[in-house]
């Protein structure tokens, strides 16, 4: 009887273990798709503030790597994973944003140069934050109880998003509201067109303080 | 939108996380958001409105100190009701891995969560202990936000994920207006200093005694003493004849704070020990004195590399005075720091501090509500 006893409790205790497993994992699959989600839009986002800056312009190559991002947004939206060809497209884009043809002509339309790089800013956090979520599951998918029972179900392991989405160096209006954070730029998306000529400072927004991340 | 914000430590006990919490619940509502905000309190009379009761916090020494703990079953059932009855869009806890409110709203909701996370405790053992037990709730929090950089490394170190950094901000409402206390707005030149009067690091030293070389170039010049410490060893040190010049008020209210600001022609910051950020002198800034601060990284940042505010070398008290007489006999340059101080005010303004806030909102928000988990 009392072997019953504690056999049951036992079960159930694993069970109900189990169980609350197998939940955290839904919760994380579903924050990793949530957002995935979000960051496909702000690609979307800087990808037409980029297109809409190179029209205004006429900057070819930017307009060029903005349309070769694009073709990629129907798939993505439709819920299509972000791969490799993804990365390579928004890896060109950002370089093109960089570039300093975008900066002389910033300089004439200073709104849209800040749409771009508020764009650009909220990429980099969207990009965060999946990173986080895809690491978080990985974790716990990883755990030995997880995957000899197979609590994972059939969903495949979420990927990284790997893109060199650093922002590019201008002068800006003072002050850098985040100091020593890759993620600095005002992603309030306010207009802030005051940007005054400043020499001299370093411009060290969002440059090369995330180890590992940007490649 | 419709936000909840928890917050960990009782409302009534004087604390910066319950401070950042209110000013920010303050500047959502003034942008026309909904707010909620659960919190412990001692005397449910001094809740605002927006604030709903979680229970009163247990007192537990830990740590040299008195942590305030609240994690019952009733808050729980609080908590819940709470998540169910508003309905929110976001909820933003504040310093969950502290075992109260926030940390309960973290394991009993699901959606999008948003912490912020406020202290900078580089080896808490309590942290390392706890990461394993942490982890599922935290596993659910969709963005992070630090309020420092060493807030942000302290989190990268025990928890190894990263968070996006947003400052403090400062009620700039509460400073603009100030006016001077009674007695200090006759237009005699008076420099402010506020902070604790016998911790070294806040150099009140090196600020008396830079006074007599001040008073040999400006007659009348005066020092105004804000802050708690020992006034009677302090005066004990001056000496006679600038007794008369330095008025040591001792410890004064938040809402006289701005009204010593505006006391001043110049408001000195003269720390000798590396501060993480100037708030105060940004307090200062708000109300429209010019600053003169010791050259350390933080205030140098703060102060726009000297532009928003006069430098001078740490602990050199000959370059203290000469710069306090340079401030106060010209109006001018004066005028030109205050100036640019409120522009960088700006920036750091709560108004503008909560919209970067609700950028992250809507960034993780989605379609997606608030809900009770599933346990």
């Amino acid at each position: 009887m009392t072997v019953l006893v504690v056999v049951v409790a036992l079960v159930v205790a694993i069970a109900t273990y189990l169980t609350w497993l197998a939940r955290r994992l839904d919760r994380l699959a579903a924050r990793v798709s949530d957002a995935g989600g979000g960051l496909v839009t702000q690609l979307v986002a800087r990808a037409d503030a980029a297109a809409q800056l190179a029209e205004r312009c006429g900057l070819d190559e930017l307009a060029a790597s903005a349309a070769r991002a694009r073709v990629s947004y129907p798939a993505l939206l439709a819920g299509a994973p972000l791969d490799a060809a993804v990365e390579l497209a928004e890896n060109a884009l950002s370089r093109a944003l960089r570039s300093a043809e975008v900066a002389a002509a910033g300089q004439r339309f200073p709104i849209e140069l800040h749409a771009v790089d508020s764009g650009a800013a909220r990429v980099a956090l969207a990009r965060q934050f999946h990173n986080d979520a895809v690491r978080d599951q990985r974790a716990l998918a990883g755990r030995r109880v997880v995957r000899v029972l197979h609590l994972s179900g059939r969903r495949s392991p979420p990927g990284y998003f790997e893109i060199d989405d650093a922002l590019p160096v201008r002068e800006e209006p003072w002050p850098r509201l985040v100091e020593g954070s890759a993620y600095g730029a005002d992603i309030s998306g306010r207009d802030n067109p005051a940007r005054e000529d400043r020499p001299g400072r370093d411009g060290s927004l969002g440059h090369g303080d995330r180890p590992g991340l940007a490649s | 939108m419709k936000i909840g914000l928890a917050c960990p430590y009782t409302w009534d006990v004087p604390g910066g996380v319950q401070v950042h919490v209110r000013d920010l619940a303050e500047a959502l509502l003034a942008a026309g958001h909904e707010v909620s905000v659960i919190t412990p309190v001692d005397d449910e009379q001094t809740l605002p409105s927006y604030a709903v009761d979680a229970g009163r916090a247990l007192p537990v020494p830990y740590n040299g100190s008195v942590a305030r703990l609240l994690m019952g079953p009733v808050s729980a059932a609080r908590v819940r009701r709470w998540l169910r009855e508003r309905d929110f869009d976001v909820l933003h806890v504040h310093e969950p891995s502290a075992p109260s409110v926030s940390l309960l709203a973290c394991m009993l909701a699901d959606g999008p969560i948003v912490a912020t996370f406020h202290t900078a405790n580089p080896r808490s053992r309590f942290l390392t202990a706890a990461q394993g037990a942490l982890q599922p709730s935290f596993e659910k929090l969709r963005a992070r936000i630090a309020v420092s950089e060493a807030a942000r490394r302290t989190l990268v170190e025990h928890l190894g994920a990263d968070a996006i950094l947003i400052p403090n901000g400062v009620a700039v409402q509460h400073f603009v207006d100030a006016q001077p206390l009674p007695g200090y707005d006759d237009g005699r030149p008076t420099v402010a200093f506020l902070g604790r009067i016998d911790e070294p690091r806040k150099g009140l030293d090196v600020l008396l005694a830079a006074m007599p070389a001040l008073a040999a170039r400006i007659d009348d010049a005066r020092l105004l003493v804000a802050g708690p410490g020992d006034a009677a060893a302090v005066r004990a040190r001056l000496e006679p004849e600038l007794r008369s010049r330095v008025d040591l008020l001792g410890l004064v209210s938040d809402a006289d704070k701005p009204r010593v600001f505006a006391s001043g022609q110049v408001y000195c910051a003269p720390n000798t020990g590396q501060e993480s950020f100037g708030i105060v002198l940004l307090e200062a800034m708000a109300a429209g004195t010019a600053v003169v601060a010791s050259d350390i990284d933080a205030f140098r940042r703060v102060l726009d590399d000297g532009r928003a505010g006069r430098l001078f070398d740490v602990g050199d008290p000959a370059q203290l005075a000469a710069t306090l007489a340079d401030v106060l006999t010209d109006p001018a340059g004066a005028a030109g720091l205050v100036r640019r101080g409120r522009e960088v005010v700006e920036t750091y303004d709560w108004r503008t501090i909560a919209e970067r806030i609700v950028g992250v909102y809507e960034m993780i928000s989605g379609d997606r509500r608030v809900s009770l988990a599933s346990t």
